[in-house]
């Protein structure tokens, strides 16, 4: 049996990192006492996996951790064991067990839906309508570590569309963004495009990047959710 | 005032989780009547991994209307940062400045980290000079391992706790409580005058100090009848009668020591003349086994942990380490918790020990001779002969390990050449023994070696310090030396070790260098990278003082030192005839074998060692010796029964002269 949980990653954890992110889901399992399988050898690990890594510095709504259990639970109480156990910053939103057999999470994963908030307020919505207009838009992705490496993407693959409302002082962004099984792309690189082909000025470093959902896509384009939840909330 | 860290700054530094608090079991008091911050003058991962601050931090919390909260010294690109745009240093929990604390206590765990408590106090809005710091003001408070020397520090802290915190800090905290409902009479100066009357707390304010023409120091005296002539430290009489935390802060990122740190004991009684911890955490006391047991069950329960390292200055002298093991891994086997040591012995019992905890992975194993030769070891009294140390590599090699890490130091007083080569010879002969036993090469050998630093209460307190030539010459002559196949070198820069010697004994004068390389820009000075020697000279010697009288002189017999009214309780008399011993390389024995070597420590503290192996003691009876010999005949030297060894007896059993 696998449990899979949908978890967030909020405000007051956003950067941590990854790594960091999956120890801790790791010991608070430990901490609540789920009844985890372990890989067999000298050196045993906990077997679970988190759906998607996401960029240091975003918060999350859609964080999905799949766990393989050595015996059954009840995914109920297990999903209130687990919270307890969480620190301030993770909660369980929804709770799904599976057989130990079904594919992976992450290899479901179709898009994803995200909130961006800039502390700006210029005039956004020619580029917005530009952008929504293109075929294609390119952006030039350096590569982490070697920065002559520069891969070219097409942003209209992963994003269609996107909205902007203007605020007082800030402006917030709206979108979907496409995952495939060779990736997907960023949503700081979403802005970073937007200040390279239309102008702005955009505060880049200074984003609130809030990841709202991730969802399953099937052949005909409609969202399901990653999860048939037993249990919700928030 | 600001104090955000705005999302541009977060993810413009280098592991932003340091300053965004929130971990599993950290603790948030919004209100409350006292805030004390837990000050680490290093980065978040070495501070958190403090065992000292965990202790009060969950102690401190207990009180009712008192908080503790956690705050670390940002790194080289956040306090730029900081500085940029004026955003001060806060707690980790309920970001309070520094300034907005009641008291700030920080550690002295290293005297490369002072410049980090001036940066600390600067970018948390507290003046940094406790001469200048206003009525409303925290109080800046020092304790750890070097305030047995913090004279160099003098012009920063209020006051500081010597010894154990367990009791005396909640006593501080409580009289502070007191005097903040009253309305604080008198002021800072009425605190203080209250506070020092609290054993163990020393007001550097309240003693003056005079020197002799030679700069030698004359005499320190107090200057109110509130401060006693001597401060001596605080000990906890019974380790298993206070707090130790079950609920610690999990941290998310991995810090240094990422794991349970379940304390055995405090103390060593083995005497090794170099070590300044096996003086000053005087004498001996350990936990009972059952105790431990519980407290690491609820440590696991609480923190999800995969592994509790058992530490004290010598674990493998835990009197019982054997059976109390064996019932830690079968206690814990199951819930794939491993039991880890950080630490051996230089014995086949450690071999056995290493064995059990490691089950089958073959890491390499450390060991620390301290010194190369012999005649060194005995001078240091490591009381290892190099038989030992092959016996001991023998039964690991025996074992399967493939793999042997060596520590020395080099600049021990009266070291020749022959002495430092001599430690090569060593990483040789294990090398051999590696291939008698297993008829193959590829032993690997790494040497470490650190320049001796002279500490205050030590044997060795009174010897000069190498200077930087002499290190880096012996350096050299181990480059050389072990330039052979199989064995890596490692040594530390002898700069610090310099540095470090200059303030681990250095006196009051100290502080106006300090202050000074502090403002054109040193911190983090443990940090190699970071740490400017030519700035510290340029510093020593633009306020008139000279590295060398505090590291290269020779002190005479009878100098007066700038920390003896600051007490550990180990007898000088002591200490002198242990360098006197160590002169004529002759051992002295560790007292918990034999006869009590006249330390002074638990006559002058009234604490007895406790060792619950190989005496018992019936609490009902004033003494009862059964001597080692009798329990060992009657197979139970492992009761768990309550042992103590009475100060001013008679011991028996073994000697190890």
């Amino acid at each position: 049996m696998k449990l899979r949980f949908q978890i967030t990653k909020e405000k007051e954890i956003r950067f941590i990192s990854h790594l960091e992110y999956v120890r801790t889901i790791g010991r608070a399992i430990r901490r609540a006492k789920l009844p985890a399988a372990y890989s067999q050898g000298f050196n045993p690990h906990m077997k679970y996996s988190l759906a998607s890594a996401l960029g240091v510095g975003v918060v999350s709504y859609a964080e999905f951790v799949e766990l393989e259990l050595a015996e059954p639970v009840n995914p109920l109480a297990a999903a209130e064991a687990f919270m307890k156990a969480l620190p301030r910053g993770i909660r369980v939103l929804a709770v799904d067990a599976v057989e130990t057999n079904a594919p992976a999470l992450m290899s479901v994963a179709g898009g994803a839906e995200y909130r961006v908030t800039i502390p700006w307020t210029g005039d956004i919505a020619s580029a917005v309508d530009d952008f929504n207009r293109a075929e294609t838009v390119m952006f030039e992705k350096q590569a982490p570590k070697a920065k002559e490496k520069v891969k070219k993407i097409d942003v209209k693959f992963y994003i269609s569309d996107l909205s902007a409302i203007k605020r007082e002082n800030e402006t917030e962004l709206h979108f979907h963004c496409r995952i495939t099984h060779n990736g997907s792309m960023k949503a700081v690189d979403l802005l970073n495009t937007l200040n390279e082909q239309y102008g702005l000025q955009l505060p880049v470093e200074k984003a609130d990047i809030e990841r709202l959902d991730l969802y399953r896509v099937d052949e005909m384009g409609n969202r399901w959710p990653m999860l048939d939840s037993l249990f919700e909330q928030g | 005032m600001n104090k955000e860290l705005t999302i541009d700054m977060l993810a413009a530094v280098k592991k932003p989780a340091r300053y965004t608090g929130g971990e599993f079991g950290s603790i948030y008091k919004e209100e409350a009547e006292v805030r004390i911050a837990l000050a680490f003058p290093d980065v978040y991962e070495v501070g958190m991994s403090y065992l000292g601050f965990k202790i009060l931090y969950h102690l401190v919390n207990k009180m009712d209307g008192i908080a503790a909260e956690r705050a670390y010294a940002p790194w080289i690109d956040m306090e730029q940062l900081m500085r940029e745009r004026n955003v001060t240093l806060t707690t980790l929990e309920t970001k309070k400045a520094l300034s907005e604390c009641d008291l700030v206590g920080f550690t002295l765990q290293y005297e490369l980290s002072y410049t980090n408590i001036l940066n600390m106090l600067d970018l948390g809005g507290v003046s940094v000079l406790a001469a200048e710091r206003g009525e409303e003001e925290p109080f800046v408070v020092v304790g750890g391992p070097c305030v047995f020397n913090p004279e160099p520090l003098a012009d920063i802290f209020d006051f500081a706790i010597l010894g154990e915190g367990e009791e005396a800090l909640p006593e501080v905290l409580s009289c502070y409580q007191g005097w903040k409902r009253e309305g604080r009479p008198g002021g800072r100066k009425g605190f203080l005058h209250r506070v020092v009357k609290i054993p163990g707390v020393y007001v550097p304010s309240f003693y003056d100090v005079s020197y002799n023409e030679d700069n030698t120091i004359q005499s320190v005296t107090p200057n109110t009848p509130d401060a006693p002539a001597t401060v001596t430290k605080r000990v906890v009489a019974d380790l298993n009668k206070v707090d130790f935390p079950t609920a610690p802060v999990v941290p998310f990122g991995e810090i240094v020591h990422d794991r349970i740190m379940l304390e055995m004991f405090r103390g060593c009684s083995r005497g090794c003349r170099f070590c300044h911890a096996g003086m000053v955490y005087r004498p001996v006391r350990e936990r009972r086994p059952e105790v431990l047991r519980e407290i690491a069950h609820k440590q696991v329960d609480n923190t999800g942990y995969e592994e509790i390292s058992l530490v004290s200055l010598s674990t493998a002298d835990y009197s019982c380490l054997g059976p109390f093991l064996d019932e830690m891994i079968a206690d814990f086997k199951d819930r794939k918790v491993s039991v880890s040591l950080p630490s051996l012995r230089i014995d086949a019992f450690s071999v056995d020990v290493a064995k059990k905890v490691q089950a089958v992975r073959k890491s390499g194993l450390t060991f620390a001779p301290e010194a190369g030769s012999q005649r060194m070891r005995d001078v240091i009294n490591k009381g290892v002969t190099e038989e030992d140390l092959l016996h001991a590599v023998s039964a690991a090699f025996e074992n399967g390990w493939k793999k042997v890490k060596l520590y020395f130091m080099i600049g021990l007083p009266g070291e020749t050449d022959e002495d430092v080569l001599a430690i090569a010879q060593l990483a040789r002969k294990v090398q051999w023994k590696f291939k008698e036993i297993t008829g193959k090469g590829g032993c690997q050998v790494t040497v470490s070696a650190s320049s001796f630093v002279p500490k205050p209460y030590t044997a060795f307190q009174w010897a000069p310090q190498d200077t930087l030539e002499e290190i880096h010459r012996k350096q050299g002559l181990l480059i050389e030396a072990t330039r052979l196949k199989n064995i890596t070198f490692q040594y530390h820069d002898g700069q610090t070790s310099i540095m470090e010697g200059v303030f681990a004994r250095g006196d009051r004068r100290l502080g106006k260098a300090l202050y000074l390389a502090w403002q054109r820009g040193q911190r983090f000075d443990g940090w190699a990278d970071v740490f400017d020697f030519d700035r510290w000279q340029q510093a020593l010697k633009d306020c008139g003082l000279d590295p060398d009288f505090y590291s290269h002189r020779q002190r005479g017999e009878g100098e007066v030192f700038p920390w003896e009214h600051l007490q550990p309780a180990v007898n000088r008399g002591f200490l002198a005839n242990e360098y006197k011993k160590a002169q004529k390389e002759i051992l002295t024995p560790d007292c918990r074998q034999g006869n009590c070597n006249g330390c002074g420590v638990c006559q002058r503290l009234g604490v007895p060692v406790m060792d619950w192996g190989n005496r018992s003691y019936d609490a009902s009876k004033e003494t009862n010796f059964v001597s080692l010999a009798e329990k060992m005949a009657g197979g139970d030297n492992c009761s768990y029964s309550i042992a103590t060894q009475r100060p001013g007896l008679p011991g028996k059993g073994g000697s190890a002269e």
